[in-house]
């Protein structure tokens, strides 16, 4: 007894909206966490040994590369580099950096020992400069000297 | 009812299944909250000094503890959030008994110190880390950078 009524109109196209709303948030949380782990980096080295209660000398080994960072008393806060005890680059990297490229040339192996010495008063950011310059110039096995306290 | 039913569906009203968005809502609320309360328990503000030799690490390969020092005048290590005594003296000073704590608890895997120092710290206080680091038989030791040019490195 049904009566044919005008015919139905189509439903509208509707998208589902909510994969896509869980796909978004999803992104979301990508986008906001992966940030935050870019721009920082490692500088990875060797410790110190330690013997005993307090840290001991290690051996000296007079045939390895000497980076000395020392402080200026009229700038605490400065630098001035001194490469095997005897040439100054005052605070140019670069300096130490071609001098470093230039121990490579000249036949030292990668692996050579290479140490910073910097003074106890010395600014971390010069010790790390340092490091660069030498990982820069090529060399592989960089420690830091660890003074007898 | 039917009739009322049958009104509603052809008015082709938009209905947003909400369960889903409210699901997903609730755990960003919850993911957001954890994850900040963790990220400022390790990690405190610091200037970091700028590299360009240094490299990103898969820092989720290790178990990691987070050294920070910070106040160049007068230099504080903060570890979890809880500043922690440093000082060179004879014997395990606090820093190095808590990283023995941490090695014991970390077991097979390696853990791994990542030093987050300001780049005005003098060097001594970062010596007296390595020295409390080394004492506690660790072997894992990196230092945060920012990652820059050769040319800006230079330049700075």
């Amino acid at each position: 007894m049904a009566r044919a009524g005008p015919p139905k109109q189509p439903d509208k196209i509707q998208p589902p909206m909510t994969p896509m709303i869980d796909i978004v948030f999803q992104l979301l949380i990508f986008f906001l966490l992966i940030p935050s782990q870019s721009g920082e980096a490692y500088l990875t080295t060797n410790l110190p040994r330690t013997s005993g209660p307090v840290a001991g000398k290690q051996q000296i080994d007079i045939k390895r590369v000497k980076i000395e960072l020392q402080v200026p008393e009229n700038d605490d806060k400065g630098v001035v580099i001194v490469l095997n005890e005897s040439r100054q680059f005052g605070q140019n990297f670069e300096g130490l950096l071609a001098a470093l490229q230039g121990l490579q040339d000249a036949g030292l192996a990668k692996d050579h020992p290479v140490l910073i010495s910097p003074w106890m008063s010395c600014r971390h950011k010069w010790v790390v400069r340092a490091f660069d310059m030498a990982v820069g110039a090529g060399f592989t096995n960089v420690h830091f000297a660890v003074p007898y306290i | 009812m039917s009739r009322k039913k049958k009104g509603s569906a052809a008015s082709g009203a938009v209905n947003f299944n909400m369960t889903p968005m409210i699901d997903i809502v609730f755990n960003l609320l919850i993911f957001f909250i954890l994850t900040s309360q963790f990220t400022q328990l390790e990690i405190e503000q610091v200037n970091l000094p700028v590299s360009f030799a240094a490299k990103p690490e898969q820092v989720a390969d290790y178990r990691n503890v987070v050294i920070n020092l910070k106040d160049p005048d007068a230099p504080k290590c903060v570890v979890m959030g809880q500043r922690v005594d440093y000082r060179v003296q004879e014997g395990d000073n606090e820093l190095s008994s808590m990283l023995k704590v941490f090695k014991e608890d970390a077991g097979d895997k390696p853990l791994n110190v990542i030093l987050r120092a300001d780049e005005m710290v003098p060097y001594e206080a970062v010596a007296s880390v390595m020295l409390g680091v080394a004492r506690a038989q660790i072997e894992g030791w990196w230092i945060t950078t920012e990652i820059a040019d050769q040319e800006e490195v230079l330049g700075g």
